[in-house]
């Protein structure tokens, strides 16, 4: 049996480093991305500091809490990135789903693998932009290692919850062939609601509830506000809890859907 | 009277080199290396009138280029080129009014549009007169056959349908000149010879030039009276089909797989043995014969009288081997 | 000039026949500008009512520079969205090439072969951003304040349209322009929000050098009356000196193209 999952293992990492291939390969837009990335930010710390202009507080943040908050969101912002609609909309169209139900590996596991390296890769990718941005606008890292735990947990519970709500969007795709607009909607939706623009806590009720509702903010928010303090380490272990039970449900869920699109293909034909 | 003329014709390639990846960009930055690709190297020639030509050259003989600078794409390096009078480059919307130009893979048609669509727009382009406009399409309908094609939008043709569909959007603002590029890649020999009477009819009708870059020796027997052939940028022969045809058409090559390795073997009159390569293997043999001195089957069943033969294959004489036989002289003392 | 204008119309008939096939895909392209917009409207939106001062901005003076920034986008990006695209879509793959054997200008060949309805959206959320913003400031819409509006729309757009014509042009050497477009494009995010909440410095980049403060900031400033001088009125000759420059550029990558072509 160990036999066996080790070679489980090294069919599923062989499939997974194929991504960091593909990011080494763009370097001039690497170098770019990070100048783009300086703007967004610059532009989102003086904003800030305007609006903390003719104010102590919101929400209970002070201006150093908040842009710490935003300064962290920006650096671990590949923590929100969704990829699968586009995988399964475009590169599994192309190539075939027959093709790929064939590999003789678990189709999800294999997915799930190259999230997590995706994840880890993109984030390594952001240290260039972690080292200006801490420099030019001081941005306060946490030093209690305690903090790093909660926030390294959360990020992983959190991106597993996002990888099944990926993957149900994704199963869309077997239902329509607008996949282009369905990326950018989700997008949209979760680039507001995943906590990356403003601090949830600073939200109105009723938005509050809907961030609630939607699985951008168990990926995105908890950790960040874990990792720069808006929420105190003692909610650590509630918060998992929530994501843990975001996770199975997402997890059975997706399964069945997953199920059901597989067979309206295979009766129906790609 | 001369309607294209080069002197000297001349295109060199700056062409930059450099690493890969980042440190190669800053490299190149700083200390830049480039090397110089003559594509076409001073080539003269000129097109009458209501001339075909046959322009052919293997891969990366320099045809492109040569149409490019003909079209005005491209500046020459060195030399001349006088389109109708003008420099195509210089008085480029001009020139562009009086020529037509197929680019084999590259269709000028709107992907999405009905064909008509197409044809609709490049007639406003070209500022072609309504009725006029409407005349040339019945006329193409027929000759062409494009009737039917009119509603589809390219994305929905076969390659046979795009190929005709680009010859009526090219000719359709009856151009002096078209130049077409490769243009019965990969088409089948029906459709070929359709787009090939169509051709003919209008250098017949319009006296339109044309001039043909193609791989294709079938296409410049059936079409053109001249052909200009080129090598690594030198233009090596420019002259009749003919000649080109009695000294190379005539011929065919059979390579037969034997048994056992040859050592002699006997032929009969207008058949000769190619000289093998380096590496040539004992049990092939590659002949050569004049079609009109003898036939295939007499010279197999010779062969096959003599050894016994596995396997064998007839082929044309294509172009790289007729452009070395040239270089070889073998058109010297014609 | 009028053939070019007729010429014009006909390239975007056929587009729109075009898109009209895809009929979903065009709405969803025309929506998803709006989308990604609301996003950024809501952060603003849910600051504000908690806090109603940005530095000394209300809520409606930022929505206002917000809605200028957004409409002079979308002018550019409607109409000249092609000069994203240039070095991927037709030098790369040699379709370029057709634009020079026809006896129209290329330039013009490009912009028109391709209305991009994504712009569409940005059109919509701000021309309703203004309208909104100008109602709840009780600024009156006479017709010189329409005027007014009407030519800093066009020159923003104009603005947009001759920055990205020059960070463009640089397909003819690089192939791909996208990295180099987008170090000058982004920077209009600054101009998003009122300009006074940035340091000097940018104050100064947005402002001489890549003048995207004058698609929004001072166009807003003026007609919510506060005092600027000739800066209200320098956004059309700001935009017509770009659009030459940019022209003139693009000459000389066209020239580059053809002298050592690819």
């Amino acid at each position: 049996m160990f036999h066996g999952m080790r070679r489980k293992a090294s069919v599923y990492g062989a499939m997974a480093s194929v991504i960091p291939k593909i990011y080494m390969a763009y370097s001039l837009w690497f170098w770019v991305s990070l100048v783009l990335n300086v703007i967004a930010t610059t532009i989102f710390v003086f904003f800030w500091r305007a609006v903390y202009a003719n104010t102590n507080s919101i929400a209970g943040l002070d201006l150093q809490q908040t842009l710490n908050y935003i300064l962290l969101a920006q650096i671990f912002a590949p923590l929100g990135n969704m990829q699968l609609i586009f995988e399964f909309g475009y590169n599994l169209r192309e190539g075939g789903i027959a093709h790929a139900l064939l590999r003789p590996v678990d189709f999800q596991g294999s997915y799930y693998g190259q999230y997590l390296t995706t994840m880890v890769t993109e984030l390594v990718l952001q240290i260039p932009l972690a080292l200006v941005v801490t420099l030019v606008f001081k941005v306060q890292w946490p030093t209690d290692p305690r903090v790093w735990v909660a926030f390294i947990v959360s990020a992983f519970l959190g991106r597993t919850v996002l990888f099944f709500f990926d993957w149900i969007l994704a199963c869309l795709t077997f239902y329509t062939t607008e996949v282009w607009g369905l990326g950018v909607f989700v997008d949209g939706i979760s680039m507001f609601f995943s906590g990356r623009l403003i601090p949830l806590t600073m939200l109105p009720p009723l938005l509050l509830v809907i961030a609630g509702m939607t699985p951008f903010a168990q990926a995105f928010y908890i950790p960040i506000s874990l990792l720069s303090g808006v929420k105190p380490l003692s909610q650590a272990p509630r918060l998992w809890l929530l994501q843990a039970i975001w996770l199975v449900a997402l997890w059975v869920l997706s399964r069945l859907i997953f199920r059901v699109a597989v067979r309206k293909v295979t009766v129906q034909g790609g | 009277m001369s309607i294209i003329q080069t002197e000297d014709l001349t295109k060199i390639y700056r062409l930059n080199q450099k690493d890969p990846g980042v440190t190669g960009a800053i490299k190149a930055l700083v200390r830049p290396r480039h090397r110089d690709l003559v594509a076409v190297d001073q080539i003269s020639f000129t097109v009458a009138a209501g001339e075909m030509v046959g322009y052919i050259g293997v891969n990366g003989a320099g045809k492109s280029t040569t149409i490019k600078l003909l079209t005005g794409i491209l500046v020459p390096t060195n030399g001349k080129v006088e389109v109708l009078g003008r420099d195509p480059h210089r008085q480029r919307v001009d020139n562009a009014r009086q020529i037509g130009v197929v680019f084999g893979q590259r269709t000028q048609l709107w992907w999405d549009l009905a064909l008509i669509e197409s044809l609709n727009l490049i007639a406003k382009i070209y500022e072609i007169e309504s009725s006029r406009y409407q005349f040339l399409l019945e006329q193409f309908s027929t000759s062409l056959g494009i009737k039917e094609l009119l509603p589809i939008p390219i994305r929905n043709m076969s390659l046979g349908q795009k190929m005709r569909a680009e010859l009526a959007a090219a000719l359709i603002h009856e151009p002096q000149i078209v130049y077409l590029d490769e243009p019965t890649i990969g088409l089948d020999l029906i459709v070929k010879e359709r787009i090939r009477d169509f051709i003919k009819q209008q250098n017949r009708e319009k006296g339109t030039t044309v001039i043909l870059t193609t791989h294709d020796l079938g296409d410049i027997e059936e079409l053109c009276q001249r052909v200009i052939i080129i090598d690594k940028g030198k233009l090596i022969y420019d002259g009749p089909i003919n000649t080109i045809k009695d000294r190379f058409g005539k011929f065919r090559t059979i390579t037969f797989e034997t048994c056992e390795p040859i050592t002699q073997i006997k032929l009969p009159p207008g058949a000769e043995i190619i000289t093998p390569d380096r590496h040539s293997e004992e049990r092939k043999l590659a002949l050569r014969f004049d079609r009109t001195i003898t036939t295939a089957s007499r010279v197999a069943a010779e062969v096959m009288n003599q050894v016994e033969v596995v396997d064998f294959s007839i082929t044309e004489p294509d172009l790289p081997s007729i452009v070395k036989q040239i270089y070889g002289g073998a058109l010297q003392g014609d | 000039m009028l053939r070019y204008t007729n010429l014009y119309g006909l390239f975007l008939i056929q587009r729109f026949k075009i898109l009209m096939e895809y009929r979903v895909n065009f709405l969803i392209g025309a929506s998803s500008t709006i989308i990604l917009q609301m996003a950024g409207l809501l952060t603003i939106w849910v600051v504000m009512r908690q806090v109603p001062s940005l530095n000394g901005w209300s809520l409606h003076e930022v929505l206002l520079i917000y809605g200028l920034i957004t409409l002079s986008k979308s002018l550019n990006h409607m109409f000249a969205d092609n000069l994203w695209t240039i070095g991927r879509q037709y030098i790369r793959s040699g379709a370029f090439d057709r634009f020079l054997v026809r006896p129209i200008n290329p330039l013009f060949h490009l912009l028109a072969d391709r209305f991009c309805h994504d712009g569409i959206g940005n059109f919509l959320v701000g021309s309703v951003l203004i309208v909104y913003s100008l109602r709840a400031l009780d600024i009156p819409l006479t017709i010189s304040n329409l005027l007014y509006l009407l030519v800093a729309a066009l020159s923003g757009g104009a603005i947009f349209f001759g920055l990205n014509l020059i960070t463009g042009t640089s397909a003819f050497w690089l192939m791909d322009a996208v990295p180099v477009m987008r170090l000058v494009f982004d920077n209009h995010l600054f101009a998003q929000y009122p300009l006074t909440i940035y340091p000097r410095a940018i104050g100064i980049l947005l402002t001489w050098l890549i003048p995207y403060g004058f698609a929004s900031f001072y166009p807003a400033s003026y007609l919510l009356g506060h005092h600027m001088g000739w800066l209200a009125w320098l956004a059309p000759f700001v935009a017509t000196v770009l659009v030459v420059i940019g022209y003139r550029v693009w000459k000389i990558g066209l020239r580059h193209y053809s002298g050592t072509g690819s």
